[in-house]
């Protein structure tokens, strides 16, 4: 499989809410395998949900192991289908960028403590309660697939910037 | 043939008594001379509302034109404005590596709290990219609160800057606290 390019707002598909899995076959493998490449590809990137690379399906991965905010509290690699927060409680403030929004960031809420429910690629069921960044990360992801981008949900007027090289 | 030309910007500040109509009168102005609002910010404080704009235009103009076309509108808005130019290499932004953090300050209002802040910040190297301040309190107890968002350089930690700024913080009897917002990218 192979890296897929991030799609960037305004593309149609970053608005759009996605379809559940009918059933977990080979399409949906290497569909993972390229949220799985291209979030690797991604510099720092910590999750891809499958309709930033224009797949309309409910389909994420999340890894936050690597990263600072989130290597000592983690699942390690989620492979997620079709997840369902099942309960949530907690809220945090947190500056959030996203790769297809690029050179925007702003103050996102979001809960502190996440149980979700999800199908594995093999097609066993799982359940994990999230914590910290790791469920800032999955609740950004999971929003990818109700067509919600950050900046649907910022709190504050004050936003900043990042990685913008230039006005013109 | 295409005709190469700089596209410059330009830094315009206006402020004047708040009413309602201010930035739809600017922003028409612009509009209509074909500008285009790169980045800005608007605020009010007290009775007072600022607009500091950076904008441009996809063809060759003058900053004399600009100022022609926004000084009736601000005049009849009651507004004073300022308008700068901004050459290529201005309208690039610094990038920094280091970590960005907000820096609460507060304690019993006296005076110097900014001055005394932020020289010490300027000494380290640290870029302010944002501040706000606001009196708080009552008349006998009147307290100060500053909280500004900062460019800590490349190797220096929130607990150095934290820990650099503990002599004034005994000296000016006030709480500062350093914090990372730099940005998560997901």
């Amino acid at each position: 499989m192979a890296t897929q390019t991030i799609l960037r707002y305004p593309h149609p598909a970053l608005k759009k809410v996605c379809r559940p899995v009918e059933t977990v076959d080979a399409s949906i493998h290497n569909l993972i395998e390229d949220l799985l490449d291209t979030m690797h590809a991604g510099q720092g990137s910590v999750g891809v949900a499958a309709p930033q690379i224009g797949v309309i399906l409910r389909v994420c991965v999340v890894d936050v192991s690597k990263s600072r905010n989130g290597k000592d509290n983690n699942h390690g690699l989620l492979r997620m289908i079709n997840p369902v927060i099942t309960a949530r409680s907690g809220a945090a403030i947190m500056r959030e960028g996203c790769m297809s929004v690029p050179d925007y960031t702003g103050d996102i809420e979001r809960a502190t403590e996440i149980t979700i429910c999800f199908d594995e690629p093999d097609g066993t069921s799982r359940q994990i309660t999230a914590t910290g960044f790791e469920a800032v990360a999955i609740q950004h992801e999971m929003d990818h697939l109700d067509g919600l981008l950050f900046l649907d949900r910022i709190m504050s007027v004050k936003t900043g910037l990042f990685r913008r090289k230039s006005y013109s | 043939m295409t005709q190469n030309f700089e596209v410059l910007h330009y830094a315009v500040s206006v402020v004047g008594k708040d009413r309602p109509g201010i930035v739809a009168g600017i922003t028409e102005a612009l509009f209509r001379l074909g500008c285009n609002i790169a980045d800005s910010s608007c605020t009010m404080l007290a009775g007072e509302f600022a607009m500091i704009l950076i904008i441009s235009h996809p063809k060759p103009f003058n900053k004399t034109r600009l100022q022609d076309e926004l000084k009736p509108v601000c005049e009849e808005l009651g507004m004073s404005m300022v308008v700068r130019t901004l050459h290529a290499d201005e309208a690039i932004r610094k990038e920094s590596e280091g970590e960005i953090c907000l820096i609460s300050v507060y304690g019993a209002d006296q005076p110097g709290i900014v001055y005394r802040v932020t020289r010490e910040l300027a000494q380290l190297g640290i870029n302010i990219t944002d501040l706000a301040t606001k009196l708080i309190g009552t008349d006998e107890d009147p307290v100060y609160v500053m909280m500004l968002e900062a460019n800590v350089p490349d190797g220096e930690t929130p607990e150095k800057v934290e820990k650099l700024l503990e002599n004034l913080k005994k000296e000016l009897n006030v709480e500062i606290g350093v914090r990372i917002v730099t940005p998560v990218s997901l």
